[in-house]
């Protein structure tokens, strides 16, 4: 992998230098840490990652797939205007890499694909864990990024990641120094962030004390709106009054902890009960994916438990867990 | 396409009318807000009567009546008994004509306290206790808030005008609220009801920086002990939890009952409250 160096004055210029040529989104600390459109760089945070994903971005909350009129469907015009990303961190990276494999190998949708396609992705090291909640360093992540930025201080330690991330290098060379040095794989560890125990969640799946995290939760799908991973969606009509036959097809983030989920025709509710959704959430994440894509969907970020009203921490549940306990 | 022109021809038109009983008459504004939209209305819909904006109101046999406001005297029980005799659905629109709201809090307090404060003397109104539509005629749908969201009511107008059967809005308010990106004011120590409270309101008040009241009554599987603990874990004593829950899903839900019971059980929980049935059927 190409190796670069930047001192941090020549790194400060080369993110004014991005965000002259390009609409530049990165953590801006407001309330809380979310990923905004960027004016001046001083703005950027770089203490925390976003308490909001980043996905929000290429999976929209709210999106038109198309409008309609009768039988005649007209498709949105895609944007096509590139963009940058900076201070995505490890695990949302890996986050936007489980995404693509759902909606770009898997599904070939073309809204994600092309706010994907538009976007470079730069990537920031944490040198430790940012959050108490952190644990990516228990999941098998992998460099996934157009460029890799390590802080070391005075200077920036720069990976090139693909051939996107190399034309971006191409078009702002002037502001990089070829490194000698190359980044250890011990470097890409994060210090702290191990904490889940527990590889393959499987067996465990009747053990009474997923009760702990059951009987504190709300059903109120935070979790899932926080989480980078997460995909399930709610697809709906939204006509005209002045003439219903013509309207909108909306797309629009759903979850898996609500009861309506999983409702089909006859009102017949899949997973009415509470504990079928918190588990099938975890399982989702650390089992099923698995089975599916080969990887576990996860990559750790900890925003659903930070974001959780009761702070539920399944990582220590699982931890807790004695193997071979039924209900 | 064909199918649904038909639905404009004249003679098809839904017969709609609008009333409102003891109420603010905030929810009919809410139908009026939608100004942009209303002139379209009355091309699918045929808007028999709605005393508020129309000069001539027809009151007899409608498809669809929307009641605003709760019985609250004699005059109310009246109409609201004639126009469900005149309608096929009655929707009970808003939060007192669902569960009795801030109205219904007469319920709670002696004659003394309010008769002087009533606008004209007391004599001349037959004054019955504060209840919402359903404890006295059925009410086939439920549009709950307070007021109601605007856009609930056009999406109900135009689901029923294209024959679609009108879907409640049962997530909590919790997950429009993180769509749009606020701060939990939980973890602000403040006593918000939304992860009890059934959204459709696009987290309006915690958007602007207020707490949920809970104005659109209870999720289906809401985990009230759940609630209950967090805000007292937030210091919240039971007086003014107590207080919170009855403001808005008062009479309709026996949840503030079972509420008072579980204090007596010792501030023991159980888990078994659950909203009215008939109210989320
Ligand atoms: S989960 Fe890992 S990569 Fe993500 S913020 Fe925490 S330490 Fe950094
Ligand atoms: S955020 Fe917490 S309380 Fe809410 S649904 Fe998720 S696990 Fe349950
Ligand atoms: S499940 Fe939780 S820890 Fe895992 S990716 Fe989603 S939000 Fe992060
Ligand atoms: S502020 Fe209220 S509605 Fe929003 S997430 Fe927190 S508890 Fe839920
Ligand atoms: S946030 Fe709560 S109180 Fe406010 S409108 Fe919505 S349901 Fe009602």
């Amino acid at each position: 992998m190409l190796t670069l160096k930047q001192e941090k004055k020549r790194f400060r210029e080369f993110l004014e230098a991005l965000s002259d040529s390009y609409e530049l989104i990165a953590p801006v600390k407001r309330e809380l840490v979310k990923f905004d459109a960027i004016k001046n760089i001083n703005d950027i945070h770089f203490e925390k990652n976003s308490y909001f994903p980043v996905k929000e971005f290429f999976f929209k909350k709210r999106e038109v797939l198309f409008t309609f009129n009768g039988n005649r469907i007209l498709e949105p015009k895609f944007e096509n205007k590139e963009r940058v990303f900076f201070g995505i961190r490890k695990c949302d990276l890996n986050a936007i890499k489980h995404q693509d494999i759902v909606f770009m190998q898997g599904a070939n949708d073309p809204y994600y694909i092309a706010e994907r396609e538009r976007s470079f992705l730069l990537g920031y090291h944490c040198n430790e864990a940012p959050s108490e909640y952190c644990f990516c360093g228990s999941l098998e992540l992998e460099d996934y990024f157009d460029m890799m930025f390590y802080d070391k201080g005075d200077h920036m330690l720069v990976e090139i990641g693909s051939e996107k991330g190399m034309a971006l290098y191409k078009k702002f060379s002037g502001f990089f120094e070829k490194s000698t040095r190359l980044i250890a794989q011990h470097e890409k560890k994060i210090p702290g962030a191990d904490r889940l125990k527990v590889k393959d969640i499987g067996p465990l799946y009747d053990n009474p004390d997923w009760k702990k995290g059951v009987d504190i939760c709300l059903s109120c799908g935070a979790c899932t709106a926080l989480c980078p991973t997460c995909y399930c969606f709610d697809i709906h009509d939204e006509v005209k009054m002045s003439n219903p036959g013509s309207g909108e097809r909306v797309r629009e983030w759903s979850s898996c902890q609500l009861p309506e989920f999983s409702r089909v025709a006859g009102n017949h509710v899949f997973r009415n009960e509470r504990e079928q959704r918190f588990k099938h959430r975890i399982y989702h994440q650390l089992d099923y994916f698995k089975e599916k894509y080969g990887i576990q969907m996860c990559v750790g970020c900890g925003r659903c438990i930070e974001g959780c009203p009761t702070r539920i921490d399944f990582v220590q549940i699982i931890n807790e867990m004695k193997e071979g306990e039924k209900r | 396409m064909e199918k649904l022109l038909q639905v404009r021809n004249p003679d098809n038109k839904l017969k709609v009318g609008f009333y409102g009983i003891t109420g603010c008459a905030g929810c009919l504004l809410s139908v009026i807000f939608n100004e942009d939209e209303l002139l379209d209305l009355i091309k699918v819909v045929d808007l028999k009567a709605f005393p508020f904006v129309k000069e001539v109101n027809v009151d007899e046999s409608f498809d669809y009546i929307f009641v605003e406001g709760l019985v609250a005297d004699e005059d109310d029980l009246e109409v609201l008994q004639r126009l469900r005799k005149n309608s096929k659905f009655l929707v009970a629109l808003g939060a007192c004509s669902c569960t009795g709201c801030v109205p219904a809090y007469r319920q709670f307090t002696l004659k003394e306290n309010y008769e002087h404060l009533l606008y004209r003397k007391r004599e001349e109104i037959k004054d019955l206790q504060p209840t919402p539509v359903d404890d006295h005629v059925r009410a086939d749908y439920y549009i709950p808030g307070c007021p109601p969201d605007k856009k609930e009511i056009l999406n109900f107008l135009k689901g029923i005008a294209i024959g679609k059967e009108p879907k409640p809005y049962e997530s909590p308010v919790c997950i429009e609220c993180r769509k749009n990106g606020n701060q939990c004011l939980l973890d602000l120590g403040k006593p918000c009801l939304g992860p009890i409270t059934a959204g459709g309101c696009n987290s309006v008040c915690i958007n602007g920086g207020f707490e949920c009241w809970g104005c659109r009554g209870p999720t289906k599987d809401m985990n009230l002990p759940l609630m209950i603990k967090m805000l007292r874990d937030r210091g919240f004593d039971d007086a003014f939890i107590e207080a919170r829950m009855r403001t808005f899903v008062g009479l309709k839900m026996p949840i503030v009952e079972e509420f008072m019971k579980s204090k007596e059980a010792g501030g023991k929980l159980d888990t078994k409250f659950y909203g009215k049935k008939e109210y989320f059927e």
